[in-house]
């Protein structure tokens, strides 16, 4: 089965640009549906998510251990979030850059081996899984808060075709607090398995420090949305710089710094 | 009277304040952050943070580097004020639950971040850990924070991948307090041994030379570990009273240990019997058998080494580790509540605005 995969992959970028470009050229009015860009990028996740099924059904695991894994699993997780968004909201375009991250991450992962590596008895428990799950969904949210964030601001400046600002007020709040709920499940997960497999759930390296740093700045922001002040442009530019935090969380560290999570 | 009532209350009211929950979470986030890269560009400091409790790694730190420390202590402060804001917050809600029980997640949510924070403070001071610790098969191990528990490695089995990698290995572990056998796990990665306060994890294993097997005509075989005691003809006794897997002699004459692989093995021997003088001293078993061995008869020749198998673990005792997983399954229970209450709280608008 797992010849099917470089195919299935192909088959899923070649759709989500076409659903890209189709969102990117055509901007509808808000509200309005722009039928075969949701289409694309629908079947897109269809491939995508078969792909997803066939290597953790081969692999006996869900593979996400190293860097081509993640990135093919945070792409899905994207797309996910913004069919979420598109199906029940209709953001279409609004939420394009959500869909240039993803374009992103799996034209990078594209070229990698996409070989399942062997699974050492470390990361052999359900709670790596729930850690990593909950996590990329975390930030997938937290990447549509970024967008909807920049939009609200460009909306302000008088960009046109975008959703009203109420709503994408609403919207933002909601991928904040989507997220923040995604990323305690994560920290719980992390929090146990750091437990059973280093004997304490809380460790002082700079990659456990810096989740918890991003998981207090949304618990923050899950409360700044009650006070007036800090509505509209105040939460805006709070996506944007937790989105700074949250890039530097998962690139930063593995790239620039040396941790116990490395990025592969 | 009403002074200190007002006085009371405005005070409480501060502690349940939400501006206050932010400038709290700000302020320790912007800590945190400062904190962090002081964490990586001092590992001298801090690389041990995770293998002492707090307070044992704040005992042990030299003098004149609370400028490097002191944004901990901040934190510490800021964390404990947050808590009590949290605190105040669910008192706060607890007193007006039967108006504001549509709000059960996410007052379960701080009700766990309480929880979380006390546990990890308890844990901070009360805690015990020792970590990397090496522990050999059969040996009594004393618990740490845990007075008369003791802890017992039975096997040891490694794990290796084809291409002979260690992968896990297999430790069966017995906690034990006096005679009363309080539990038995086969420890490996993932799956420590847990009791009461203590975890137990697996780090490493291997092997050390402690001593060797000799050939020593009429007698045989002789195992020449660290106590041994040999009878010789005549009444003369030879003993063990030591040995180094890699010796040097330094200058003034002493012999050291240099490194525990098996390098340049070294025995330390005692010699006594009726009408000879005793004698101590070094064998370095890859030169000659010492001139007071062999001027009394006593010839051997090593055969190969005895090694004795060892197991790291980290075993560490945790006070407030059960008050942390309430704290933590609160706060699951709390998030999803809160998430499936989310869409119709949004519907009804019911929110507070401040
Ligand atoms: C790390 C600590 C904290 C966490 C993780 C946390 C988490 C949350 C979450 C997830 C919500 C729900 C937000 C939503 O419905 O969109 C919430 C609501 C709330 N939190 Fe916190 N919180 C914390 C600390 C505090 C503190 C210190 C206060 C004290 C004032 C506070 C006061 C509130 C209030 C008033 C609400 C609104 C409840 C309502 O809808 O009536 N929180 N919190």
């Amino acid at each position: 089965m797992l010849q099917y995969q470089t195919p299935l992959l192909v088959a899923s970028f070649a759709l989500y640009l076409v659903a890209f470009l189709g969102y990117l050229m055509r901007r509808p009015e808000p509200g309005m549906v722009l039928l075969w860009p949701r289409v694309c990028l629908s079947l897109g996740f269809l491939s995508h998510s078969v792909c997803l099924v066939i290597r953790w059904l081969e692999a006996g695991y869900l593979p996400v251990t190293n860097l081509f894994s993640t990135q093919f699993f945070f792409s899905w997780c994207l797309v996910l979030v913004f069919l979420y968004f598109e199906y029940r909201y209709r953001i279409g375009s609004s939420g394009l850059f959500v869909v240039a991250v993803n374009l992103l991450l799996l034209g990078v992962a594209l070229p990698r081996d996409p070989a399942i590596p062997v699974l050492i008895p470390n990361l052999d428990t359900p709670l790596f899984t729930l850690h990593i799950v909950f996590s990329f969904l975390g930030y997938a949210l937290f990447t549509m808060a970024f967008s909807l964030g920049v939009l609200y601001l460009a909306r302000q400046l008088g960009m046109q075709r975008l959703l009203e600002l109420r709503q994408l007020r609403k919207l933002n709040e909601e991928a904040i607090f989507l997220g923040f709920c995604m990323f305690t499940l994560c920290m719980i997960a992390g929090c146990i398995w750091a437990y059973i497999a280093w004997g304490y759930y809380f460790s002082w390296n700079i990659k456990s420090l810096w989740s918890l740093i991003v998981w207090l700045f949304y618990a923050g922001m899950c409360h700044a949305k009650f006070i007036r002040r800090w509505q509209g442009t105040g939460y805006a530019l709070l996506s944007i710089a937790g989105f700074a935090v949250v890039l530097f969380t998962y690139l930063g560290i593995g790239l620039l710094l040396e941790s116990n999570h490395p990025l592969d | 009277m009403s002074r200190n009532n007002s006085l009371f209350s405005r005070t409480w009211q501060l502690f349940c304040s939400l501006k206050l929950a932010i400038v709290l979470a700000s302020l320790i986030t912007l800590l945190a952050i400062y904190g962090s890269l002081v964490i990586h560009g001092h590992p001298a400091l801090f690389g041990n943070l995770d293998q002492l409790s707090l307070r044992s790694w704040a005992r042990q730190l030299p003098t004149g580097t609370l400028i490097m420390t002191w944004w901990l202590s901040a934190a510490g402060l800021l964390l404990i004020l947050f808590s009590l804001n949290t605190l105040c917050c669910f008192i706060d809600w607890a007193l007006h639950v039967r108006a504001r029980w549509r709000k059960s997640g996410e007052y379960l949510i701080h009700l766990g971040v309480i929880l979380l924070a006390v546990a990890f403070a308890w844990g901070s001071w009360a805690g015990v850990r020792s970590d990397r610790q090496r522990v050999y098969l059969h040996e009594k191990v004393p618990v740490p924070g845990m007075p008369g528990h003791e802890l017992i490695v039975d096997a040891v089995e490694p794990v290796m991948n084809q291409q002979g990698r260690p992968l896990d290995m297999l430790n069966q572990v017995r906690l034990v307090k006096g005679d009363q056998l309080l539990a038995a796990e086969q420890v490996r990665i993932n799956h420590p041994l847990s009791y009461q306060d203590l975890v137990v994890v697996p780090v490493s294993f291997g092997q050390e030379a402690q001593g060797y097997e000799c050939f020593m005509p009429g007698l045989g075989q002789l195992q020449l570990i660290r106590g041994a005691r040999i009878e010789l003809d005549n009444g003369k006794i030879l003993r063990v009273q030591g040995f180094y897997a890699d010796a040097t002699r330094i200058a003034n004459g002493e012999v050291v240990q240099q490194s525990s692989q098996l390098q340049n093995p070294a025995l330390l021997l005692d010699l006594s019997g009726p009408g000879i003088p005793a004698w101590r001293g070094w064998y370095f078993l890859r030169e000659q058998l010492p001139f007071q061995l062999v001027a009394n008869g006593i010839r051997f020749w090593p055969v190969t080494p005895i090694f004795n198998t060892y197991t790291v673990l980290t075993i560490n005792y945790d006070p407030g580790a059960d008050l942390a997983l309430a704290g933590g399954s609160l706060l699951l229970i709390g998030t999803l509540l809160t998430l499936a209450s989310f869409y119709r709280k949004r519907r009804a608008n019911d929110r507070p605005e401040v």
